[in-house]
């Protein structure tokens, strides 16, 4: 370690946490853009960043009535970097939203799956969203039309056959990735291709490669991009 | 309210990652320190310069509240020099800037759009990941912040040029497993050819998908066997 590292470090150190957080939503937002499948939900960081964006709404509230040529124009720019906070968000809960529409069976089994451990697929709100929208949605079906089926066929979820009914995403789609610190070889199944990710390198390759790095989703030694 | 768009991220939402990048600017009016969701802005005192995100820097610009201090490499001088490169070298892109010393593992890694490679200090020789777009935004709102903005603009249309003939030259390289090596690569770049790089590779996949198939299941047979040849000399 020489004495670049050892400033490095403090100076990452001394980022505040606010930045800390809009470096990670952005990488968050970008990922869950890009990537085929839904990324679990970056609960601790989303709980502080919405707290902070409704501090600020009031903060914004309070001083519309201000007058003064000077706070008006630190209005307007509080303001503006505050939309674009809430454009991050929403685009983040809308792409989700999509996928969770996509596949809802196979998230829903996915989140079942994945509630004892530390990171939870859905947020509470995306978990209400999606089971009374399941419970709308086949209560529909049965009474127009699988009520009249033989009792064999009603079901949505059907896995017999040695074909499933439950559709997924497609985990072998390419996807742009940047390796955030050295990951070493890496192996696509099924082929001949290895190769070595180091820190920096852009690659183009299938998301079931690298999804166990990628950030959200795994260790977060590789964005994509 | 699902996103109707498809995955992979549009222009206007390059434009507005790389409006998260810090630029250099002189500003031309004191203004306070604000407490931004993003972090604190230090205060503004002309003449010293600061560096701003980008999206605040044509905030004050455009209200002529400062000056923008365009990035080291965005002049005749460095464009010329990086031109050249890129046509010389006609299988690669240009090299990104060198990477700021490697944070300790506990700490969030930082990568564009903050990495401060677009400031009036920044190394002058490399095109930062946000190049097309950045100088797009600064000769659109501060072309009399350059010293020469035509020729820039020139410079930046010829870099463009080259770099699509490549990224369509890399077409040639894509196969169904992918893997395919793309340093250097700019955002709007990654944001255009994603849908055809994509496409190429996944369709290639789905022709090969039955034989990739095979192989798999040839590996696991296979390391079912050397499972099973272990557990014999165990036995032994």
């Amino acid at each position: 370690m020489d004495i670049d590292d050892l400033l490095a470090e403090v100076v990452v150190d001394a980022t505040p946490r606010e930045t800390r957080d809009l470096h990670e939503l952005t990488r968050s937002w970008v990922a869950e853009r890009v990537a085929p499948e839904l990324l679990p939900w970056p609960a601790d960081l989303m709980d502080r960043v919405l707290e902070r964006i409704r501090k600020q709404i009031e903060l914004v509230e309070d001083q519309t009535g201000n007058m003064d040529p000077k706070t008006n124009f630190e209005l307007i720019i509080i303001q503006t970097e505050l939309e674009r906070f809430k454009f991050l968000v929403r685009s983040l809960l809308r792409a989700r939203i999509k996928k969770i529409d996509a596949h809802p069976l196979h998230v829903q089994a996915l989140h079942a799956a994945s509630l004892n451990t530390p990171q939870p697929l859905f947020s509470p709100s995306e978990h209400q969203y999606l089971t009374s929208h399941q419970t709308l949605l086949s209560t529909h079906y049965s009474s127009s039309f699988l009520g009249q089926f033989p009792v064999s066929l009603q079901r949505l979820d059907d896995t017999t056959g040695g074909i499933s009914m439950i559709d997924k995403p497609d985990e072998d789609k390419a996807v742009f990735a940047r390796a955030l610190r050295d990951i070493g070889d890496i192996f696509v199944e099924g082929t001949d291709r290895r190769f070595e990710m180091k820190r920096g390198d852009v690659w183009v390759v299938r998301w079931s490669a690298i999804r166990q790095w990628v950030v959200g989703a795994g260790t977060g030694d590789v964005e994509l991009i | 309210m699902a996103l109707p768009l498809p995955p992979g991220l549009t222009p206007p939402e390059i434009a507005f990652l790389c409006e998260m990048e810090l630029v250099t600017v002189i500003p031309r009016q004191r203004l306070e320190g604000l407490e931004l969701l993003g972090g604190r802005v230090k205060p503004l005192n002309p003449p010293h310069r600061t560096s701003l995100p980008l999206w605040l820097a044509l905030l004050l610009k455009r209200q002529r509240r400062a000056n923008i201090l365009p990035p080291s490499w965005l002049n005749t001088h460095s464009l010329t020099a990086i031109l050249d490169h890129e046509t010389d070298h006609d299988e690669t892109f240009s090299p990104p800037p060198r990477l700021p010393p490697q944070s300790s593992n506990n700490t969030l890694p930082i990568s564009p759009p903050f990495l401060s490679n677009n400031t009036s200090d920044a190394a002058p020789d490399a095109l930062p990941y946000h190049w097309l777009e950045l100088g797009e935004m600064l000769l659109e709102a501060a072309s009399d912040d350059f010293e020469d903005p035509d020729n820039v603009r020139k410079l930046l249309r010829g870099l463009r040029e080259v770099r699509m003939a490549k990224l369509r030259s890399y077409v040639e390289k894509l196969d169904a497993a992918g893997g395919v090596k793309m340093n250097g690569i700019g955002g709007m770049e990654v944001g255009e050819g994603r849908a055809f790089v994509m496409g190429v590779i996944d369709g290639l996949r789905k022709i090969a998908a039955s034989r990739e198939q095979q192989r798999k299941d040839r590996d696991r047979d296979g390391m079912e066997e050397g499972d099973y040849d272990d557990d014999e000399m165990e036995m032994q």
